[in-house]
């Protein structure tokens, strides 16, 4: 058996209150399993049962195929070390000092260090990218260069395991992503079992072998990323409000809530800046025809546009054409974003200069000359801009100009309600 | 590798400087007071040979070796004492007086030197002190650490300890109301902290007692230096927490109980040796913290003691304004110039 640690229908918590209940788990040789959950879900409660400082409230932990109890702590460390949340007081030690700390478990009674514990020290400051951090205090470190020499620790533990209680969190992207890869190159090089939670959503699908959603108490799901995030997986996990998760791109959108009042036309990724551009200078948007594959399809679907969808790689339908010429008649505003136009979205450039001819206000961001051997005669209705901000800028004048000068105070109000 | 060479050469030079400075104090303090003896004479004496003065012979002997010897002693005991407690509660100021543990202390010896004759005890002696003191020290160290359990605050700890300081104090106050003025006059001239009058017989329990637990704070070191990382780090890296716990508790009461036994509460030394030590070294190693706080507390004891005898003489001061005077300057002085987190 290769199981490192085995847990089953375990229930933890704190004395006898079960914080969340019948927990599987299998952990293999060089496997990164991680825990991810809302804040509060118990994540922290299910490492720390893991790692032996908290005892399950029922059922049992195996290591190695031996009950985590009876394992003698001192041994225990040569099998497991941990990365705690806990802030340390280390100001006066040297990184090399903390690294020689982690030979704890097998040092003599005095910490004396041979050349082998030496060696080992040192190969795991390089292990972790922190080797030429040797000689400075951990009061000076950064918060993400804290983190590898922690993790440095516990790898000179030398244990076949390590569990690390949100690892990432204060880091800045870059050491996030360090982290990570660190971990990752640990589980594939070394063949360290490494459990961790995350808060970040991308680093635990992107990162992650095997992933367990913590949530009201339960385990919801388990299993490869691929497997277990689904549409709307996310959503429900966090319960977020006000803003969409795709997990297809794996990213957060903070979605507009109006009602539209923009049509607007984009195709492969010439969208997708617009977009969060009125979102966040407070529109509703229409988003005209896209096909069901396009890039500009998904973050406007995050972002609360209402799409009119074309299926994938197919000739946009007459149905579809109709469905949007109706819909553009209810707006003001037309954004022609310069999306590429090829033989299957042809139709757009149609219902551009339909817009055109009913008197819409048209504003393109290509320029004058690519307009007028896009649209020929049509061109001269059309409004230039260069840049997202331009178009917000110009629509609000434009509302403003209809509205009469009385109201110029209505617009800090709007903006109230946008931020 | 050789940055790590230098700085234990380092360390070991600040060692061997402090052992010299607190060897030169304490011949000083044999030499020095209201008679002074030439240092060649106080060496000639206590290497046993030479032909000293008979006067100077008996001074040496019976007032200022017993005397010197405990000074070096009883530093060491509450400078380790604070370090071990700084280390425990994971906080830079506490040491014994301020978590209350000289004062569990000072009303336990109160109970026994003034409610001696209550006790149908004919006289005081120095195993009575002891006792009194050490179930002071350990009672409310108990009360602490019995908290400590429930309360994982440790600002609510060490206000839990405050608490207790006070409880005692008023209880020991409440005792003086009931004592004779002689023995209330006798007690308070011992709560002022003092090293004058040491017997012979009390500097004998004072190294019988504190020696075999310094040696045991020195032996300690590495599961010390785990328990900076916090318990939980600390027991991942196989230590057994609970015995250490009691382990350090027990010293440190041990080493506080046996110097307030007989020199009555001395403030500050406990709190300002381990913090010039973790400065002067540039560490928080305890490998190296120990032995440097047992030589440095050796060393600032009988600097103040030094003070104390001599700033007002023939008047002397009582040991705890020194140990603060000398002590909270330096401490500010440390900390504002490296400008470090302790």
């Amino acid at each position: 058996m290769n199981n490192i640690i085995l847990a089953e229908k375990i229930d933890v918590g704190y004395e006898k209150k079960v914080v969340v209940e019948k927990i599987n788990l299998c952990g293999m040789k060089g496997q990164l399993i991680c825990l991810l959950g809302p804040n509060g879900a118990g994540k922290s409660t299910i490492l720390r049962t893991l790692s032996g400082l908290l005892a399950p409230v029922s059922g049992a932990v195996y290591i190695n195929g031996h009950n985590l109890k009876s394992i003698k702590k001192k041994e225990l460390a040569k099998k497991l070390a941990v990365v705690l949340t806990e802030q340390v007081s280390l100001g006066l030690l040297t990184v090399s000092e903390i690294a020689a700390m982690g030979r704890y478990p097998h040092t003599n009674m005095i910490g004396k260090l041979s050349q082998d514990d030496k060696d080992i020290a040192n190969d795991a400051l390089r292990a972790v990218n922190a080797a030429h951090l040797k000689d400075r205090y951990y009061a000076e470190l950064s918060d993400g260069e804290k983190q590898k020499v922690m993790i440095a620790r516990a790898l000179i533990q030398q244990p076949e395991m390590i569990i690390l209680d949100e690892p990432t969190s204060h880091l800045d992207i870059k050491h996030k992503v360090e982290v990570i890869s660190i971990l990752h190159r640990l589980c594939l090089e070394k063949g360290i079992t490494v459990i961790l939670s995350l808060h970040d959503i991308d680093l635990a699908i992107k990162g992650c072998e095997t992933i367990l959603l913590v949530q009201g108490g339960k385990i919801t799901a388990q299993g490869t990323p691929e497997e277990i995030i689904k549409v709307g997986t996310i959503q429900k996990l966090y319960d977020i409000e006000g803003a969409q998760y795709n997990e297809l791109l794996g990213s957060l959108e903070f979605s507009s809530p109006k009602s539209p009042e923009i049509f607007l036309f984009g195709g492969n990724g010439t969208g997708s800046c617009i977009f969060r551009a009125l979102s966040r200078a407070g529109f509703g948007m229409y988003c005209g025809v896209l096909h069901s594959n396009d890039i500009d399809n998904h973050i406007g679907k995050a972002l609360g546009c209402k799409i009119i969808e074309e299926e994938a790689f197919k000739n946009i339908s007459e149905a579809t054409f109709h469905q949007a010429r109706e819909i553009m008649k209810t707006v003001d505003y037309i954004i022609d974003t310069g999306f590429p136009v090829g033989s299957i979205n042809a139709r757009n450039v149609d219902l551009i200069i339909e817009a055109i001819k009913i008197n819409k206000i048209v504003i393109s961001l290509i320029p004058r000359e690519c307009a007028e051997s896009r649209y020929g005669e049509w061109a001269k209705g059309i409004r230039y801009c260069t840049r997202a901000s331009e178009v917000s800028k110009l629509i609000r004048e434009h509302k403003q100009e209809r509205r009469g000068t009385h109201n110029e105070d209505l617009q800090p109000s709007d903006r109230r309600q946008i931020i | 590798m050789d940055r790590g060479r230098q700085k234990l050469n380092k360390h070991l030079f600040l060692l061997v400087l402090l052992a010299i400075l607190a060897l030169m104090v304490f011949l000083l303090n044999v030499s020095a007071g209201s008679v002074n003896i030439p240092l060649r004479n106080v060496v000639e004496v206590l290497l046993g040979h030479g032909n000293a003065k008979n006067t100077y012979q008996s001074i040496i002997m019976n007032i200022r070796l017993p005397r010197a010897l405990a000074t070096l002693v009883g530093g060491a005991c509450l400078a380790v004492s604070g370090l071990l407690l700084q280390i425990f509660f994971r906080n830079p100021i506490v040491e014994p007086y301020v978590l209350g543990i000289s004062s569990g202390a000072s009303l336990f010896v109160g109970m026994v030197v003034l409610g001696g004759y209550s006790f149908s005890l004919a006289y005081v002696t120095p195993m009575f002190m002891f006792i009194g003191a050490f179930l002071g020290a350990m009672a409310v160290m108990l009360v602490v650490v019995l908290a400590s359990y429930k309360v994982k605050n440790i600002t609510t700890l060490l206000i839990i300890g405050l608490m207790a300081g006070f409880i005692c104090s008023a209880m020991t106050s409440m005792l003086t109301a009931f004592a004779d003025k002689e023995k209330i006059h006798s007690y308070m001239m011992w709560t002022l902290g003092s090293f004058s009058g040491f017997s012979w017989t009390q500097v004998k329990y004072l190294y019988i007692i504190g020696i075999p637990f310094l040696i045991m704070a020195l032996l300690i070191c590495k599961p010390l230096n785990a328990m900076l990382f916090g318990e939980k780090y600390a027991i991942s890296m196989g230590l057994n927490i609970r015995r250490y716990r009691m382990l350090v508790i027990l010293i440190s009461s041990v080493l506080t109980a046996v110097i307030t036994a007989f020199a009555g509460p001395i403030s500050f030394v406990g709190l300002a040796v381990p913090h010039m030590v973790r400065i002067f070294f540039g560490t928080s190693d305890n490998r190296i913290l120990i032995p440097g706080v047992i030589l440095a507390g050796a060393f600032m004891a009988g600097i103040c003691d030094l003070g104390a005898r001599m700033l007002m003489a023939p008047t002397e001061l009582p040991l705890s304004a020194i140990t603060s005077l000398l002590g909270a300057p330096i401490v500010v002085y440390l900390l504002l110039r490296k400008g470090e987190e302790i």
